[in-house]
This record gives structure tokens, C-alpha cells and sequence, in this order.
């Protein structure tokens, strides 16, 4: 019960944000978006007719009155027909959504487990040659470019060794899932590792430098044990956070350079299209669904911080 | 590299014979004795001095015409061979360190104002309107997928050049401006904040000569990682076609080389990755050693 309304109370603490990306959005994709007029006129069209075309795309309305439909649009989540390809917008977000999660879940996944198990191993011989080692490794993983990955790697394992196909998702089985999928996740986990090993060793370093830690050793406690128990599970809240916050962004960006190189028809490439072509029925469906996730995400970091450290109160205002 | 990398350090180390006990004294003994640190900063000045010859004219003249046939080798007339349409390699990659540091310099100092003032202000008026607005306004931007705030700013200002740029400032000042707040709010508790309003200095004073001054370490290091941050996100925004509009980038020839990459040719994509990933990874070391010399949390344990 009192998740419930802690649930609801950070619910409506949530609008203000929802609005605000909204209207963002609004005026960035919309307002000052692509003019759609002259696509749907014939050539040299007349005063009249370019008045009309106006009206029907609703050019002629002011700022508020638009502000207002769209936000009404998005509550009642009436997103309708893409104006490029005239499927609705529903159905393109069924069939995109899933693609994009099957690509970048096994990355994401990867690339958060072996930087926990990096930043541990740093941790734990920190200052030593191994701890050296990785951070080195990590630092020159974060000083290459997404792109310059995503290349090598298709040049070698497409071109040079040929293993894996170069383009496309034909996904029907799992044998054909991992063929298309190992590649884009090689270049996710190569990418995010740098970045992930270097956070998670600096949040695990704290961790292992507290005065539990020393004892529990001093007692003969094994490494992993200490390791696991005394020093993951307590340095859970910042990583949990770091990962959660990372998946809208993933979700959308990560998804999108890779889709738009790889040939993959999943949502960050609809997106893309969608900004550039000026479709704003599949803009304002993507950008709804962002914020709200963001929204959502943000409750459950609360929730889960609970579930990790009961000494969190949900009933005062834990995230100050 | 990181704090603990480095030895303990048993006596304040001293230069000239002189032991140095101030923040910055102290910083500075400690960066030069960061031996990666050290060595990231005399390359990023060596491509700082490329950068510069190419804005004067000294070299990397002919990036632009098509001297040479398609894909030469390496030879002396161009030294790392050609691209596709017979441009000189080295000269394009010299000609894009001067793009790479115009794009992480404008970023880079124009994102670290904003957060500082932004920060500065939401600080010192915490809990307040003016904060709650500012708190507003970064979590709203940190919630639109970079990517596509920057293809969408490209787009509403229809071809603009400088469209990346005022993307990346919009979004990037955010981190600064909440490491800033978070200063400020301890800061506005010590002591010579209260003398400052026992003296009755206008709180506009307090802010800008007392308190945001106090805040220079943070806004020097997340100057340098802002830096690098834009000049990553240019290779993606070159690649997606929402980058450098008119002149090269290493981004323009990574992606123009991902076509060559398929038909077996190298050089091009080798050498605009290989530039930028030196100056990168140069960066990267030179932020490291200054945020470990200046964060009084990262010192050596």
C-alpha cells in the first residue's frame, strides 16, 4: 500500500518532465520541423490551394492550439498513420521494438556483467600490475570511436574473415539470431566496456576500502565471497542506477548508429527517418514512449533502492 | 591515470626547492610528476600546433582538390596515399585536426559557461523557483536521446552549419551545471560566504567573485571531458550526415571510407581513426592526471 501511493505520488511528480519533453519535442520536431505543404501539392499550385493544404496539416493554427492537439494525440496514444508510408503507426512500433531489443539486449547485457567483473578484479588488486592493466585497456576502449569499432569489426569478421553476414536481419530461428546478432554486439560490449569498468571500479573501490571489508578479511572470508557479499551488494545502488538510467538512452541512440549502418529495420532507424522526412506521427509515438520510460524508470529506481537498502524510506523524500 | 595507480606519495613533493601548499601549487607538483598525464598534454599541444598551422595557411592547403588517381599507395607526392576520388590522405587529416579542434573548443567553452552559470545559480537559489526551473529544464534535456535532439535541432534549423554545435552545447552543459550545483551548495555554508553577506555584497556579486571562481577545478576538468565528448559525437554526426557541413572531418572520411572498406581499401579509414584516436586517447589521459591532481577525493590512498 504504501508503494502503491509512493508509486502514484512520484507518478504525478513525473508530469512536469513528460511536459517538458514533450514541448521540446513539439517545437524542435514540429513547430520548426519539415513543411510538409509543397509534398502534397501538385505543381504550381495557386494561392488557394496552398491555403488549403495549410489548413488540413493545421499550419494555419497557433502555437498552443497545435501544442494542445499533440499532447492530446499522445495521451489518448491516437498516433495514427506515418505520413511516408501510411502504415500505422502501432504496427510499426510492434514490429520495431522487438528487433531493437533482440540487438541490443545480448550487447547490454554483456557489456554490464564483464564491466562489474573487470571493475571487481580491478578493485580487488587495485594499484597492482592487473589493476594497472585494466584501466589502461579501459581508457584506450574509451578513446575509440563508436563508428571506428562498428567498421573494423564488419570489415573484419564481413570481409576479411567472412563469418558473419555484412547486412541485414533475416531472423527467423536461433542459429540465424545469433548469425546476425554477434557482430553489432561484439562493437555494443567493445564500446561500452571502457566506460562501464571505469565507473563500476570507482563505485567498487569505495566499497572495498570500508572498514567491513577489512574485517570480514580479517576473519578469512574468501575473496569472492567478500567480493560478492561485502562489497557488490553494498555498492548496488549506484550501479543499478547507472544501468537503469542507460536504457532509454540505449534504447534509442545506442540502437540507432548501428541499425542505420548494419541495414536493420529496428526503431532507432524509424526514428531517424521519421526526424529527417518530417513524419510526425511516428515522431510523436517514439518521443512519448521515451519519456514516459524515463518517467517510469525513474519510479523504479526508487522502488529498487528500497529493495536493495532498507534503510531508504519511500515515505520521505529519499531522492533529494 | 587513476589515483591509486599512481605511487603514495609520502612527502609533498617540491619543485625549484619549494614546496607548494596551495590547491592549484599542489595540483600542479602532482600533474607533473603523472607521467601519462604529462605525455597526453605535450601531444594534445602538438596537434594544438597542427591545428593552428592549418589556420594560418602553413599546410594542409590541398585538401580539397583531386591530385592523385584513385587509391594510390603511399608515395612522396602523398605521403599516406589517396582516397576514392584522388584527394591527398595526410592533407585531409591534417585539415580535420584543425575541424576537430574549432567544433571541441566552441563545445567545449561554450557548454562549460552555461553549466557554470546555470549551476552557479541553481546552487546558490537551491530549493527555490529559479532551481526547480533549472533542475527542470537538465532533466528534460537529459531525457531526449541525444542522437535524435541533435538530428531534430539539425532539422528546425534546416541545414544550418551550426546546428551540431548548438546541439551539443544544449545538451552537454548539463553534467557540468550539476557537478557546479553540488559545489555550491557546500560552498555557500563556509564561512566566507557569510562574511561576504555580513559586508552586504549583492548576491550577485557573491556569486560570481566568491563562489563560481571556487568552482574552477570542476569546470577545467569537465571542460576537457566536454572536449573530447564533441569531438566523438562529430564522427556519429558526420556518419549520420548532421556533422561538419562544409570542409573534412575525420568523421567525413571515416564515413566516406566505409565504402572503400568494402572494396578492400584501408588507408583512409586507418588514418582518419588512427588521428583521432591518438588525440582521443591524449585527451583522455591529460583529463585523467588533471582530475586526479585537482578532486581532493581522488588522491592516492
Amino acid at each position: 500500500m504504501e508503494l502503491l501511493s509512493y508509486a502514484l505520488r512520484k507518478l504525478i511528480g513525473g508530469i512536469p518532465l513528460i511536459l517538458g519533453v514533450t514541448l521540446i519535442s513539439f517545437v524542435l520536431m514540429v513547430y520548426f520541423g519539415p513543411d510538409k505543404t509543397f509534398e502534397l501539392l501538385s505543381k504550381n499550385p495557386t494561392e488557394a490551394e496552398i491555403a488549403q493544404v495549410r489548413a488540413q496539416l493545421g499550419y494555419d493554427r497557433p502555437f498552443i492550439v497545435r501544442y494542445a492537439d499533440y499532447l492530446r494525440e499522445m495521451a489518448t496514444h491516437d498516433f495514427g498513420f506515418s505520413d511516408s508510408t501510411g502504415e500505422r503507426v502501432h504496427s510499426i512500433l510492434l514490429r520495431t521494438i522487438p528487433v531493437s531489443l533482440a540487438l541490443l539486449a545480448p550487447g547490454f547485457i554483456l557489456g554490464n556483467l564483464l564491466g562489474i567483473v573487470l571493475g571487481l578484479i580491478a578493485a580487488w588488486y587495485r594499484g597492482g600490475w592487473v589493476d594497472r592493466l585494466i584501466m589502461a585497456g579501459a581508457v584506450v576502449g574509451m578513446s575509440i570511436s563508436f563508428l571506428v569499432v562498428i567498421v573494423a569489426f564488419q570489415a573484419l569478421f564481413g570481409v576479411v574473415l567472412g563469418w558473419f553476414p555484412v547486412r541485414g536481419w533475416a531472423v527467423h530461428d536461433l542459429s540465424s539470431y545469433i548469425h546476425y546478432v554477434t557482430v553489432p554486439t561484439l562493437a555494443s560490449v567493445f564500446v561500452a566496456l571502457g566506460y562501464n569498468t571505469r565507473f563500476f571500479r570507482a563505485v567498487l573501490v569505495e566499497e572495498i576500502n570500508r572498514d567491513h571489508v577489512r574485517t570480514a578479511r580479517a576473519f578469512g572470508a574468501k575473496p569472492t565471497e567478500i567480493l560478492y557479499r561485502n562489497v557488490l551488494m553494498n555498492a548496488m545502488i549506484p550501479i543499478v542506477t547507472r544501468i537503469l538510467f542507460s536504457i532509454p538512452l540505449i534504447v534509442v541512440s545506442g540502437s540507432l548508429l548501428i541499425e542505420s549502418y548494419f541495414g536493420i529495420p529496428g526503431i532507432g532507424k524509424v526514428t531517424f527517418d521519421a526526424i529527417t522526412s518530417g513524419d510526425q506521427p511516428v515522431l510523436k509515438a517514439v518521443v512519448s514512449l521515451t519519456a514516459v520510460m524515463f518517467v517510469l524508470i525513474l519510479i523504479a529506481t526508487d522502488i529498487l533502492y528500497r529493495a536493495v537498502d532498507p534503510r531508504v524510506s519511500l515515505s520521505g523524500n529519499a531522492n533529494a | 591515470m587513476n589515483s591509486v595507480n599512481q605511487p603514495v606519495m609520502a612527502q609533498p613533493h617540491t619543485i625549484r626547492g619549494k614546496a607548494s601548499t596551495s590547491l592549484w601549487g599542489r595540483a600542479f607538483d602532482q600533474f607533473r610528476r603523472d607521467r601519462a598525464a604529462m605525455i597526453g598534454c605535450w601531444v594534445v599541444l602538438g596537434f594544438f600546433l597542427i591545428a593552428l598551422g592549418v589556420w594560418f595557411g602553413w599546410w594542409g592547403t590541398g585538401w580539397s582538390q583531386a591530385t592523385g588517381g584513385r587509391w594510390e599507395g603511399p608515395s612522396m607526392n602523398h605521403w599516406l596515399g589517396t582516397n576514392l576520388l584522388g584527394q591527398d590522405i595526410f592533407q585531409r587529416a591534417i585539415y580535420s585536426t584543425r575541424t576537430a579542434f574549432e567544433i571541441g573548443l566552441i563545445v567545449a567553452v561554450l557548454s562549460t559557461f552555461l553549466g557554470g552559470l546555470f549551476g552557479a545559480l541553481s546552487g546558490y537559489f537551491s530549493n527555490t523557483f529559479i532551481d526547480g526551473m533549472i533542475l527542470w529544464l537538465k532533466g528534460t534535456l537529459d531525457s531526449i536521446p541525444f542522437y535524435l535532439f541533435v538530428a531534430a535541432v539539425a532539422v528546425a534549423l534546416s541545414g544550418n552549419p551550426w546546428a551540431m554545435h548548438i546541439a551539443m552545447v544544449a545538451t552537454f552543459w548539463t553534467t557540468t551545471a550539476r557537478l557546479v550545483r553540488g559545489e555550491v551548495i557546500k560552498l555557500k555554508n563556509f564561512e566566507f560566504i557569510e562574511a561576504a553577506r555580513a559586508i552586504g555584497l549583492g548576491r550577485l556579486t557573491t556569486i560570481f567573485r566568491h563562489l563560481l571562481p571556487n568552482t574552477f577545478h570542476i569546470l577545467l576538468v569537465q571542460g576537457t571531458i566536454v572536449f573530447v565528448s564533441a569531438i566523438k559525437a562529430e564522427v556519429i554526426l558526420s556518419f549520420l550526415g548532421l556533422g561538419v557541413q562544409d570542409g573534412v572531418s575525420w568523421g567525413l572520411m571515416i564515413a566516406e571510407s566505409t565504402q572503400e572498406v568494402l572494396a578492400g581499401e584501408y588507408m583512409n579509414f586507418i588514418v582518419a581513426s588512427s588521428f583521432m584516436f591518438v588525440l582521443v586517447m591524449a585527451f583522455n589521459l591529460f583529463s585523467d592526471g588533471l582530475q586526479d591532481a585537482l578532486d581532493p577525493r581522488r588522491t592516492p590512498r
